[in-house]
């Protein structure tokens, strides 16, 4: 048995046959800087045997130049009536393996499950192959996840425990609720009482507050003031006149579509500190995820939809960038800098901005140099 | 997540930033693609991990992509929009 070391000793072989197969175990970091070396010992291993197994499962971490390398060899192997087997990859190795087409050149083999890298992300079918001992050519389309819709009852039980999260983490909160689209229709689906529960149920009554808009528009509206509020004057009223004075309504997104929103009240004005608005992001992500594996709710129509939105938006962009192009006398990677740049100093969503430029056609100009502005705030 | 410097960030920490954002890789393409990104959705993907190197422009694009959504969560800018940027982080000490 012979091992190669790097001087930091991050990566490190050790080769050794195993029932008349060679086998490299690779350990640390393979990089620019090692892979030559990598390289160099397979190479020297290929020259005697025709069947060479590359054990991974130590292996921290692969870039490019590692698989450039992996792939030569295993190319070499196989016209020669060799195999190259990858054993224990990691789920990124697993990725790259398939990105770049190295799966088709090497076997893949996972002695032991208990040992698996695989994160939350892998398809089953590659859960499923890892359990078998023998090789196994990885299936065509890795990544591709069949969700399961989930039962009404457990999304539910999940978003109660939201709630009671919610409300016991977020230290202003004096009462949370979850709305979400049902059949067509918002609907609060988990509420810490009912006083809260009411308050939702009024403004999906009236299509006005910030727990429909942030369900619809899917963006965040926070309420710090209620005293000073004129976004939602009769959900203002309301609210007030059962105590509440704060809200902040987060979006919560299935396959990047709103389909509701986590509302967080408060009986104090300007309760919400930034530490507060920050958990209720946290809050409104994890849901999210919860929903988008639950599949919750979202129509192939619904779907189709944004994709068709995505590509008038590019349509959008490219019109925008030849309006700068032309203005400003510059080439297209600075026209996109520029819109950048305004929809990052605007805080205004990048497709909005491009429409300005658009419609700013009409006008006698654009001004690329805004102030701060806080559109989804204000 | 805490600011490091490029060089001691970890090779996926564009990847982090995406699950911190709650999205899905094929969410992220699609709103990486409608703001003009032009590689693919496994490209996007090595992006992320570290396996491949985006140009200045895709890394930008990504960038803004992810900055879009933490917005959305009323965040601000949290991703910087180059390795060696500083405009990601001035904007997330700046205004909220």
């Amino acid at each position: 048995m012979t091992t190669a070391k790097d001087p930091f000793g991050q990566f490190a072989v050790t080769v050794g046959v195993v029932n008349a197969r060679a086998v490299l175990a690779v350990r640390g970091e393979v990089d620019r800087v090692n892979a030559p070396e990598l390289g160099a010992i397979l190479d020297a291993v290929i020259e005697r045997h025709r069947s060479v197994v590359l054990d991974l499962a130590e292996l921290g971490f692969m870039n490019g130049w590692g698989l450039g390398v992996i792939a030569a060899r295993a190319s070499r192997l196989k016209r020669s009536g060799g195999t190259l087997t990858i054993r224990s990859p990691s789920a990124m190795v697993l990725r790259l393996l398939d990105i770049t087409g190295v799966a088709e050149v090497v076997l893949l083999e996972h002695p032991d499950p208990r040992r698996g890298h695989l994160g939350a992300e892998q398809s089953s079918a590659i859960a499923d192959a890892l359990l078998g001992t023998e090789p196994y050519h990885l299936p065509p389309h890795v990544g591709k996840i069949t969700a399961i819709p989930a039962d009404t009852d457990v999304v539910d039980g999940a978003l109660r425990l939201v709630v009671a999260l919610a409300r016991a983490t977020v230290g202003a909160a004096d009462g949370v609720s979850v709305s979400l689209r049902r059949h067509g229709h918002l609907a609060t689906v988990a509420a810490s009482d009912q006083t809260i529960s009411d308050m939702d149920a009024s403004q999906y009554a009236t299509g006005e507050g910030p727990c429909v808009d942030a369900s619809v528009k899917g963006r965040w509206f926070h309420a710090e003031s209620l005293d000073t509020e004129t976004r939602w004057p009769t959900f203002t009223l309301r609210a007030q006149a059962l105590g509440i004075n704060a809200g902040l309504s987060s979006p919560l997104l299935a396959e990047d579509r709103p389909v509701g929103a986590l509302n967080i009240y408060s009986r104090t004005a300007m309760a919400f500190a930034p530490k507060d608005q920050e958990l209720a992001s946290v809050f409104a992500v994890e849901t999210s995820l919860i929903l988008t594996s639950a599949g919750v709710d979202v129509t192939d129509e619904q779907l189709s939809r944004r994709r068709s939105e995505t590509l008038w938006a590019r349509r959008v962009l490219a019109q925008a960038e030849g309006v700068i192009m032309e203005r400003e006398s510059v080439e297209t990677d600075d026209a996109y800098r520029m819109l950048c740049d305004y929809s990052r100093r605007s805080n205004q969503p990048f497709r909005e901005c491009a429409q300005d430029v658009v419609a700013s056609t009409q006008r006698p100009q654009f001004d690329p140099e805004p102030g701060p502005k806080h559109s989804h705030n204000g | 997540m805490a600011e490091t410097s490029a060089a001691e960030q970890p090779a996926d920490v564009l990847d982090q930033y995406r699950r911190a954002a709650g999205l899905s890789h094929g969410d992220l393409w699609l709103r990486y693609f409608e703001l003009g990104g032009m590689s693919n959705a496994m490209e996007l993907e090595a992006f992320l991990y570290g396996a491949l190197q985006p140009s200045p422009h895709d890394r930008e694009v990504i960038a803004h992509a992810l900055n879009e959504r933490f917005v959305e969560l009323g965040g601000n800018h949290p991703v910087p929009y180059s390795e060696s940027d500083t405009v990601g982080r001035r904007y997330k000490s700046g205004q909220r």
